[in-house]
């Protein structure tokens, strides 16, 4: 059995003392260890930022990547090996921001990968600035009048793109948290859990208190398969935060759809240098 | 009698006049002439103004020709336009019949139209035109309705009879026309085989073991992706097209970490997205392939046309230093050759590789004679659990003399294997120490010293003339073209050719230019990069420079003059 000390990593953590990154870290160990997936079977790809600084921490296979980037290259490692549980560690800067493109094509693609994207509505790697999560108003260092663009809502977006697995997580929640991973892991298909977290060094708005006073979680009455009703909680103002599983639909993952994908990994062919001269003979005019 | 013929047909996009040229390089190659064909087309679906140039020889041809000896109008402006491009014998064949008879001598009206419609539809308009082109040269019909067989088997009978038919009112049309550049066709044997460079990337590509491909579409490298596509269904390849470039390189990135070969193509401007990921690449040492299928730009440029003014950037693309690899096949079975090469190299040293291709080089049909042979197993240069003394202390980036890392693959076993984009101690953590990352600078261009190795020396011809005429990539035929007209000129001239373009082989090319009086570079770009290039890896200064900048492919003639006249 898999136990979650076994993702303990001696290298020396970087985050705030505080961090609702720690919560977040610790309850992956669990989901992964709950689900009996060891170190070597598990791949966490991750972007740049605190979030992304995740798979250092914790024993796997990881590839931390460049700013934004990580969805696309979860996407080449999952269909070069499928076999592989991917995980990507991510943050609102870089999923919602840098990479907000490859998000909304990763979740049209279905790829089978879960998403963490630690969101606390503030950039802490760079010392401060708005998140596209800010809230519309939220004054930081850089933005002294108030953020003037609208928060972007994930959740929201991610469920009119019909993502077959919407939830919400709190980092101070880790029961819950733990659940919501394992769930979006077992999710055959793109699942994103999007994780509330405090920044206690930059965001002085969203903090630990004031999560506590808005968070519930979801009514256990909510049919996870009504798009509409997930859609209506989603876009609750922020004055009531539900967490749990909004939506979950499963269907083929981009995998799933590759027919030479059915019987193994694409990894696990062999060569055929006579399948390429058949090529050569049927394409490529000859004498 | 020696044969060099150039046939020019000209129309609007949509109307097939690539079909055209195909039909006639296939019947020349099936009756053993070489051929080579050029596409010119403008960046839009339907109408304007396009053309392919068909070039036949009984000996090699190597490139576009300026005169063409039948130029073919499938529309009225392909007279206007390429009137002064007819040779002395030449006939210009109009659909328009009041310029055909009124305003050039040299030319006869056809309605090549109305001769398909009357064997079935006006589709078939380019097969009457291929008709009326092969019965001018003198081709047997019965050659002809064999290669009309052959293209078209993948249409019903009563098709194929129908083209066979519109054929033959081509060869009907000009039955009285005594065409003076016309031979006596001698069947034999054909040569070699006739591809064009997008798809000798592509099958350059399958032989290397290429499994992944992601791309945005982008001309000119969007038919080397659809080759992969069209010849990959029965092979273990997987072709995603990404939201765009930046995604298509990551992508790639993610499925060479996991295990398989992977490649992307895309054109300047494309690579200037990649370029994030070039560098991923290089930090995290993930073999990766990028085609640079080039174009004129900057920004969006000359969609459609030719150029070779991207080297200097891919040579220096990305942030910082790391060593890559750069290649420029001259044609196709060397980009044939070169992309498989690419493909294993990168394995094998963990660098990104760049090959530069162009837009004549990718969309033109050339005669390989070459055969393309096709490794029977390939080198997976990785090694897992049972290849480790102790799998557990696996550390991704050990510090090794020749700067190559063993190379574990996630998920394979129990080595954990981290990469990292940050700079990154052995393990592949996260490291600011200064030490540290000193000794990865070094790792990293430590593997300059066997790359090297791997370069090969420019190809030379009259090596030891006393002036050498400096090319790379798709210049090769041009060039060779050039040097054989200067040299029955009068002119002691050579020619050097470049495909290794970096890491740059300084020995070899102060050997073959210091020796020389003097080296002109000529080239698709405005400075002369290689001569550039040259002059700060080896201090060797160029005398002049034949360049052209305006997107259409450089004729062998062009360079003749514009070296005589700095010869004289």
């Amino acid at each position: 059995m898999v136990s979650a000390d076994d993702f303990n990593s001696d290298y020396p953590n970087h985050w705030c003392p505080g961090c609702g990154n720690f919560g977040i870290l610790e309850a992956v160990k669990s989901a992964l260890a709950a689900l009996n997936l060891s170190p070597g079977q598990i791949l966490i790809v991750s972007g740049i930022g605190q979030a992304a600084k995740a798979p250092h921490f914790l024993e796997c296979n990881c590839i931390h990547s460049l700013h934004g980037r990580a969805l696309p290259v979860a996407t080449g490692a999952k269909i070069a090996n499928h076999k592989m549980t991917v995980i990507v560690n991510t943050g609102d800067g870089d999923c919602y921001a840098e990479g907000g493109n490859h998000f909304i094509h990763a979740i049209r693609r279905n790829i089978d990968v879960t998403v963490l994207a630690h969101n606390n509505g503030v950039y802490g790697l760079t010392k401060g600035q708005a998140s596209p999560t800010s809230a519309e108003g939220m004054r930081t260092k850089s933005q002294p009048g108030g953020v003037i663009a609208a928060a972007f809502n994930p959740l929201a977006v991610a469920l009119a793109l019909d993502a077959g697995f919407v939830a919400r997580g709190f980092s101070g929640h880790g029961d819950q948290l733990c659940d919501l991973i394992q769930a979006g892991i077992n999710h055959r298909g793109f699942a994103l859990i999007d994780i509330l977290q405090p920044c206690v060094s930059f965001n002085r708005v969203n903090t630990h208190k004031w999560y506590q006073e808005r968070i519930e979680k979801i009514d256990k009455t909510h049919d996870t398969s009504d798009r509409t009703a997930a859609l209506n909680i989603v876009l609750q103002s922020e004055d009531r935060i539900h967490t749990g599983i909004f939506y979950r639909r499963e269907r083929q993952s981009f995998t799933d759809r590759i027919d030479k994908l059915k019987d193994r990994a694409l990894i696990d062919y062999s060569y055929h240098s006579e399948l390429l001269r058949e090529i050569l003979r049927k394409h490529v005019a000859t004498g | 009698m020696t044969i060099d013929i150039s046939i020019l047909v000209g129309g609007e996009a949509g109307q097939g006049i690539q079909t055209v040229g195909l039909l006639m390089a296939r019947t020349c190659h099936q009756a053993g002439l070489y051929v080579t064909m050029i596409n010119d087309f403008e960046s839009r679906i339907r109408g304007g103004h396009s053309f392919i140039q068909l070039r036949i020889g009984d000996r090699p041809v190597l490139g576009p020709a300026e005169k063409n000896h039948l130029i073919v109008g499938l529309d009225d402006r392909t007279a206007e336009v390429h009137a002064s491009e007819l040779a002395e014998d030449g006939l210009l064949l109009e659909p328009n019949e009041k310029a055909a008879t009124v305003q050039r001598q040299s030319s006869r009206y056809i309605d090549f139209e109305k001769l398909a419609k009357k064997s079935g539809h006006k589709i078939m308009t380019n097969t009457v035109a291929a008709g009326v082109c092969m019965a001018l040269l003198g081709a047997p019909f019965d050659h002809f309705k064999k290669v009309l067989k052959t293209t078209f088997d993948n249409l019903d009978e009563k098709h194929v009879e129908q083209n066979i038919k519109a054929a033959q009112y081509g060869y009907e049309a000009v039955a009285d026309v005594a065409f003076k550049p016309a031979w006596q066709w001698q069947l034999e044997t054909p040569k070699g085989r006739l591809i064009d460079g997008a798809q000798a990337v592509a099958f350059g590509a399958l032989a290397g073991d290429c499994r992944f491909s992601a791309f945005y579409p982008m001309s000119p490298a969007t038919n080397i992706i659809q080759s992969l596509i069209d010849w990959g269904s029965d092979l273990p390849l997987v072709v995603e097209q990404a939201e765009d470039e930046i995604a298509a390189v990551n992508m790639v990135i993610g499925a060479s970490f996991a295990g398989v070969r992977a490649m992307t193509a895309t054109s300047g401007g494309g690579f200037a997205l990649m370029t994030e990921g070039l560098g991923l690449a290089a930090m995290t040492e993930t073999p990766i392939v990028i085609v640079d299928a080039q174009r004129p730009g900057p920004a969006t440029g000359l969609p459609t046309r030719t150029a070779q003014a991207d080297l200097q950037f891919v040579i220096h693309a990305a942030q910082d230093e790391f060593p890559r690899f750069v290649f420029a096949p001259g044609r196709p079975y060397e980009a044939y050759q070169v992309t498989a090469r690419a493909l294993d190299l990168s394995q094998r040293f963990q660098v990104p590789s760049i090959i530069l291709l162009d837009q004549y080089l990718a969309d033109s049909i050339f005669l390989a004679e070459e055969s393309f042979k096709i490794p029977e197993s390939i080198t997976l240069h990785t090694i897992d659990d049972a290849g480790m003394d102790n799998a557990e202390n696996y550390r991704r980036y050990t510090l090794t003399k020749t700067g190559v890392s063993p190379r574990a693959l996630p998920c394979q076993g129990r080595a954990l294997v981290k990469a990292c984009s940050d700079e990154h101690d052995e393990e592949g953590h996260i490291t600011e120490d200064a030490g540290m990352r000193d000794a990865m600078v070094k790792k990293r261009h430590a593997k300059l010293e066997a790359m090297r190795r791997e370069i090969r020396p420019p190809a030379t011809m009259h090596a030891d003339a006393d002036a050498l005429l400096v090319c790379w990539g798709s210049l090769q035929g041009a060039m060779q073209e050039a040097v054989a007209l200067l040299r029955a000129a009068g002119h002691d001239c050579g020619g050097v050719h470049f495909v290794d373009l970096w890491p740059f082989p300084d020995t070899a090319t102060s050997d073959i230019l210091g020796k020389a009086k003097q080296f002109f570079m000529v080239e698709q770009n405005h400075t002369a990069q290689l001569g550039q290039i040259i002059r700060q890896q080896t201090g060797l200064k160029y005398t002049d420079a034949v360049l052209k900048t305006n997107g259409r492919p450089m004729r062998a003639d062009e360079i003749f003059t514009s070296v005589q006249t700095i010869l004289n």
